[in-house]
């Protein structure tokens, strides 16, 4: 009861015409931002601290965090309609928010993505309010050994991403390994695969790896066929069939555990958090096989997963003070500029602020969706411009994407190198998710292992003496071992004369 | 005689002025000229402490220097990637760039091929000197330097300490454990102190060596107590924390944070730039910015700049030589 009293505070502060202002001046650059590819949630928010010194701190902190969550849902949008991530977390939305486009279907992704990401931010908003002490506990459980164990098992489902060939996908497993390989050593500092070229000692950059994966390897493929008459798709519904909204129901809810589980937890990035929740669908799917091809859970799920992700990524931050990850921390910069500590003293210094902050995530949520849904319209008109032309569009994005990332002509060719890869392992039909997957979990696994063995002074027997490690490792064996045994057991059917099911 | 002695006098003087005036070209007497634009290359990513130290002192120099400056981010490799673009810049003032100490100092490293050292900068000043801590849990057992370094001696290796691969918070460890005798089994985390200061909190490390700049808001929250700051007298912000020198331990470090120029820029604009660096800095609303990020403002002026550089360039090659690879 408490809880809602403190949060009917909250909104009585946030409500206010001055701090709904912010939220909707938030929102918007959020959402810009989020479609513009390369410039992150991160960079954006640090551009506008300086700008926010002479605001009330309240309104301030309201804006900057609007901008961040609002990214989320700006970044589906390039996805779905070009193919291009407008954000790292956006990358699987491409899998099957794109083939949906091609089928005329751009505008039922976007509204069900705008509709989950609605759902996710609140859900986990709402786990804020009534459960962050415990849910901060939790997350806390997770320390480099938990992390290794959960990212192994994140790993394993790798398989669950094959499409026709388990080993064009392990192949592919692998290829996003070794690139992950590139850069410094995590623990030594000691320059790796580098070849004495200075901008790859941080590693190739993953946003110029998608961009030219996914982007430029589709128009690269489109310029095959004769591109003055192509218009991607000609007629676009809006509106959700009841079997989409009946097929993308589950996918948000599981979108949203996720997301906001994988939030708290310090060290996961929502573009792993979006990745697990495809991966998810795919797994409690009765067609997995059908994914890639425009299935909507594949948009939905992912799409609720990582605007959960950012609302409960902010958990932590409010319960204990510290930041996990460095977004956050530049979300605490904010907080500490304008003199404010975040964390439990906050609640009882600046309660106004604080629980006002809080309902502002509840409004600014409402708001991304109100904001979003009419833009549906618009946005799915770019689909309605001749090829030859949109296709120039968007070389100058993925161009544009490209470099702002860090400022760099160097993440351009890089861009361009594996756009040209893109094309050649499209065309020898190898599927693209598992590099991804790989790209995203490959440096954290490495750098948690060997953090886990540096505690440990090198015994893997740390590995069991977590509890918790422990159940995931199990989950691990059962993710490889289940589906030999129904290889098995099915030939044993097959012998026996029944119907293989 | 007296004559030809002052002709030969009246001669110098000419001389003098007239090579004053061709060593220092016209530009210079009015540099910043209006109309151009001054670049601050900042090679970290947006977002953090260096990034909006540099964007208050840029919004700052605006009003000083009477022309935009422009704040560019050049992240990547340590700032090899940023700092590699100066020395390739004009030295002509109109491009100069953040540098943090010890991390811009990878130059030091030969196997990171950066291309430059000190010499091919000329300091401008600095800005500020994040002093180092080594903190712990806030119900950690070790409540003193002294419970640590008893329970290191029994055990060594077990008691676990985050560090970074060769920043300021590595370095604190290995002076700590050359001056104490100790060992720590060092746990790495690369790429910021966010999550190493998690894991202390939650338990999984026992000791935290970061700066006094993360400690605001847990110290604030009962989360973490600092045991030891590396400075030389105690911190504004927690007078409370002994520093390690009154605890019996003469280590010192910190991340320092000037601005810098490419070397052969002209010094009448080294000097235009470094006045209106130390205006800047000096100005009240500035102080209270920067104290708010829980940042210690240190100016320097070139000079003590340059000479702060080399003490830290000879501290970090001496402790380098205790990194075991």
């Amino acid at each position: 009861m408490e809880a809602v009293q403190n949060l009917l505070m909250g909104f009585s502060v946030a409500l206010t015409p001055m701090n709904l202002l912010m939220a909707f001046v938030g929102s918007i650059l959020g959402t810009l931002i989020g479609v513009l590819p390369g410039i992150g949630p991160a960079a954006g928010s640090a551009m506008l601290i300086p700008l926010t010194f002479s605001m009330d701190p309240t309104g301030a902190i309201i804006m900057l965090t609007a901008l961040f969550y609002g990214t989320q849902y700006g970044g589906t949008i390039t996805s779905v309609l070009l193919n291009v991530p407008g954000e790292a977390a956006s990358v699987v939305t491409c899998l099957d928010g794109y083939q949906m486009a091609k089928q005329g279907r751009a505008g039922v992704a976007l509204s069900v993505a705008a509709v989950g990401s609605f759902i996710g931010g609140t859900f986990a908003t709402i786990c804020l309010v009534f459960a962050a002490g415990p849910l901060s506990r939790w997350a806390l459980e997770f320390g480099p050994v938990e992390f290794f164990s959960l990212l192994l098992l994140g790993i394993s489902l790798l398989m669950g991403l094959a499409g026709k060939s388990m080993i064009k996908a392990l192949m592919m497993g692998v290829f996003g390994l070794a690139l992950a390989m590139v850069g410094t050593d995590p623990t030594k500092g000691v320059p790796r695969f580098t070849f004495g070229v200075m901008e790859l000692l941080d590693g190739i950059g993953f946003i110029p790896i998608i961009m030219g994966l996914f982007g430029l390897a589709e128009l690269l493929e489109n310029a095959e066929k004769s591109l003055a008459q192509t218009v991607l798709a000609k007629m676009s519904s809006l509106i959700p069939t009841r079997q989409d909204v009946r097929d993308s129901a589950g996918a948000i809810v599981r979108g949203s555990l996720i997301g906001t589980a994988l939030g708290l937890i310090p060290g996961i990035t929502n573009s792993a958090s979006s990745f697990l929740a495809y991966i998810a669908e795919r797994k409690s799917s009765k067609h997995p096989e059908r994914f890639g091809t425009g299935m909507i859970q594949g948009v939905a799920g992912p799409e609720t997963a990582n605007n959960a992700h950012a609302n409960g990524a902010l958990i932590p931050l409010f319960t204990l003070g510290i930041p996990a990850s460095p977004t956050i921390a530049v979300i605490m910069g904010a907080f500490l500029m304008h003199g404010l500590i975040p964390g439990p003293f906050l609640f009882k210094e600046h309660p106004a602020l604080a629980w006002g902050v809080i309902a502002s995530f509840c409004i600014g949520n409402v708001m991304l969706l109100i904001l979003n849904l009419p833009l549906i319209g618009m946005w799915v008109k770019v689909l309605k411009i001749p090829y030859g032309i949109l296709c120039a569009v968007i070389m100058g994005f993925l161009i544009l994407g490209s470099y702002s990332v860090s400022n760099s002509a160097f993440d351009i060719l890089v861009m361009t190198i594996f756009g040209v890869i893109g094309y050649l392992l499209r065309k020898l039909e190898f599927p693209l998710a598992p590099v991804v997957l790989t790209l995203i979990l490959g440096p954290m696994m490495e750098r948690s292992l060997k953090q886990s063995l540096e505690i440990s002074q090198g015994s893997f027997l740390i590995f069991l003496k977590s509890p918790l490690a422990v159940v995931f490792l199990v989950l691990t064996a059962l993710v490889l071992l289940l589906p030999s045994l129904k290889f098995f057991r099915r030939s044993k059917e097959a012998i026996s004369g029944e119907e293989p099911v | 005689m007296v004559k030809k002695r002052y002709s030969v006098g009246a001669i110098a003087i000419v001389c003098a002025m007239f090579g004053f005036m061709v060593a220092s070209p016209a530009w210079t007497a009015d540099f910043p000229e209006k109309g151009k634009t001054v670049t601050l290359i900042i090679p970290q990513e947006a977002g953090g402490a260096p990034d909006v130290g540099g964007r208050l002192l840029a919004s700052g120099l605006e009003k000083e220097l009477g022309v935009p400056v422009v704040v560019v981010n050049k992240p990547g490799a340590s700032t090899q990637i940023g700092l590699s673009q100066l020395v390739k810049s004009k030295p002509d003032g109109y491009t100069f760039a953040a540098v943090t100490f010890p991390t811009s100092l990878s130059y030091l490293d030969p196997k990171r091929k950066a291309g430059y050292d000190r010499k091919n900068f000329q300091p401008l000043g600095m800005h500020v000197l994040d002093a180092n801590v080594i903190a712990v849990k806030y119900d950690s057992p070790y409540k003193s330097i002294k419970d640590l370094v008893a329970a290191a001696k029994k055990a060594p290796k077990t008691v676990t300490a985050s560090v970074g691969v060769r920043n300021d918070d590595h370095f604190t460890a290995l002076q700590f454990e050359k001056a104490a005798g100790i060992q720590f089994a060092h746990v790495t985390f690369p790429g910021g102190m966010a999550p190493a200061l998690v894991q202390v909190v939650a338990g999984k490390i026992d000791v935290f060596c970061g700066n006094v700049g993360d400690m605001r808001s847990v110290v604030k929250n009962n989360q973490v107590r600092i045991l030891g700051v590396l400075d030389d007298e105690r911190s504004q912000f927690f007078p409370d924390a002994p520093t390690m020198e009154e605890q019996g331990y003469k280590i010192y470090m910190s991340s320092s944070r000037g601005y810098v120029l490419p070397a052969g820029t002209p010094k009448p604009v080294v000097d235009v730039l470094a006045n209106a660096i130390k205006k800047v800095l000096s100005s009240d609303d500035h102080k209270k910015r920067i104290a708010d990020m829980t940042l210690a403002l240190r100016y320097m002026s070139p000079e003590q700049f340059g000479k702060h550089w080399e003490d830290f360039e000879a501290q970090i090659i001496e402790l380098s030589k205790l990194i075991k690879d």
